[in-house]
């Protein structure tokens, strides 16, 4: 990209000198608005796909984390902590897990996503992802320690940490799929941003 | 009067104060379900709630079942057919005899002026899903409070107990499988009586028989069955065989590890038990009660 210098009053220099800025970031474009009817049903939609029939098939992410942090991330005035609370009490009560369990989890993932959404869209994707990562490890984390205080404790706790990495992988396809209704159908190279 | 910054960028409640009051509630809501059982009403509500959706997204694959089997070779069905014809030849006589031997036994009972055996209610009830929860092995079926289901009835399939139910909601309840850790059976060795108590495995999809002297007749290949000591299960349904027993010098108690009869993982048919009357008097109050269960089964 260039930048023409400003021609100077006094006129001394006569051509524009092009100056050459060294990008540090990928271009972006300026999203479109977005719907509220799109998030929420997308987030409904996250949801009935972790109320799918899974059964103990460990390698299927945790979709509604995903929806959670994404719009978090990207919206984070329109969908807080509330919506991760309720969501969260949904699946409870879907997987007979102890009320209040994911309601928890989903909360501090949330925040984490919440506080953190300045720094993360600065990132590209990939970048994103890696810090996606820890965010839905922790809410792992923290269902997991719920259920070690209730006094259950399972061989099979590693599938939350699999669970977490799938999740991660994913979330250049999850940017793809919910940015697409923003953005801009032709790309055109004379708008400034 | 207090002079705050002009609300130029006012963004509500901080993020901070959000998090702490919903993990509070969060923390509170966990608590109170864990120790206390007192938000059944409020789970049951959300569960009626969701209800419709689940079973909306329980169709594609029951969709894909129902095309697969429709696509199933007539030779394989009717080589099905022959088993079931063969099985159900076989069982035929076991099933006269045995009504004719209940006869008897009701008989002889009268006879003796013991009680008559309660009779048994069954419902047959399908596996909807598993619950995706790793910390607990569940099932879902598809009957509930108003089929007449009811927290503690034990669950079986054709080969043995599968567990006992746990949670109901009205039109779906939840069965906790026998090998879950914190779910506890009491159980009869067929072949000397011997009562026990089997518990959830530490190993993943075993039974565990607790409390049993280190010198207790048991070995490996007995077949393990309920006692009905409880009054929620019927007596003598097939609960396991034992693998193997470990006596081990320093325990007072030895360690019989059991595997489980009924098919505990991929079943689509189940069938719910139910008492027609409790055997039992009221429980004894808090006092006399605080017994160890183990001790308590093996006096009566």
């Amino acid at each position: 990209m260039r930048f023409w210098r400003l021609r100077r009053a006094n006129g001394d220099s006569a051509t524009a000198v092009p100056l050459t800025v060294t990008r540090t970031q990928p271009p972006k474009q300026v999203l479109r608005p977005v719907s509220p009817v799109f998030i929420w049903t997308t987030l409904a939609g996250s949801l009935a796909l972790d109320l799918l029939p899974w059964g103990r098939t460990p390698l299927v992410p945790d979709f509604l984390a995903l929806a959670l942090v994404f719009w978090n991330i990207q919206q984070p005035r329109r969908v807080g902590m509330g919506a991760a609370f309720l969501f969260g009490l949904l699946i409870d009560v879907h997987d007979g897990a102890l009320f209040g369990e994911h309601a928890l989890a989903y909360t501090l993932l949330s925040y984490g996503a919440i506080t953190l959404h300045r720094r993360i869209l600065w990132f590209p994707v990939l970048g994103q992802s890696l810090y996606v990562l820890p965010l839905l490890l922790i809410a792992q984390l923290v269902s997991a320690a719920v259920r070690l205080w209730a006094g259950s404790a399972s061989a099979d706790w590693w599938i939350g940490l699999i669970q977490s990495g799938i999740g991660a992988l994913l979330w250049p396809v999850v940017t793809w799929l919910l940015l697409a209704p923003q953005r801009r159908p032709m790309r055109d190279e004379t708008r400034p941003l | 009067m207090e002079y705050g910054p002009p609300p130029l960028f006012n963004q509500g409640v901080s993020a901070r104060a959000r998090l702490a009051f919903f993990s509070f509630l969060a923390a509170l809501l966990i608590m109170i379900d864990a120790r206390v059982n007192a938000l059944d009403t409020i789970r049951i509500g959300v569960g009626v709630m969701l209800y419709p959706l689940q079973r909306a997204l329980l169709w594609p694959r029951d969709a894909l079942i129902r095309a697969s089997r429709y696509a199933a070779t007539v030779a394989s069905l009717s080589q099905e057919n022959e088993q079931l014809r063969k099985d159900s030849a076989e069982r035929t006589p076991l099933l006269l005899q045995d009504e004719q031997l209940r006869t008897e036994n009701d008989r002889l009972r009268r006879l003796q002026n013991l009680r008559e055996r309660t009779g048994v209610k069954t419902q047959l009830v399908q596996v909807l899903y598993e619950p995706r929860d790793r910390f607990s092995h569940k099932l879902v079926i598809n009957r509930g409070s108003t089929d007449g289901v009811r927290a503690g009835n034990p669950v079986v399939d054709e080969r043995g107990v599968v567990g006992q139910v746990t949670r109901v909601f009205p039109f779906v309840s939840e069965v906790t499988v026998l090998t879950e850790r914190d779910q506890s059976i009491p159980t009869q060795i067929v072949r000397n009586g011997l009562r026990c108590v089997a518990f959830g495995g530490a190993e993943a999809g075993t039974l565990e028989l607790r409390f049993l002297a280190a010198n207790a007749d048991v070995s490996s290949g007995d077949a393990v069955v309920t006692s009905g000591l409880d009054g929620l299960y019927p007596p003598g349904i097939p609960v396991g065989t034992v693998a193997r027993v470990e006596r081990d010098v320093k325990d007072q108690f030895a360690r019989v590890i059991v595997t489980p009869a009924g098919g505990i993982g991929a079943n689509g048919l189940l069938v719910v038990m139910q008492l027609t009357a409790p055997p039992l008097p009221p429980p004894p109050r808090e006092d006399a009660a605080s017994e160890r269960p183990a001790r308590r089964s093996t006096k009566r």
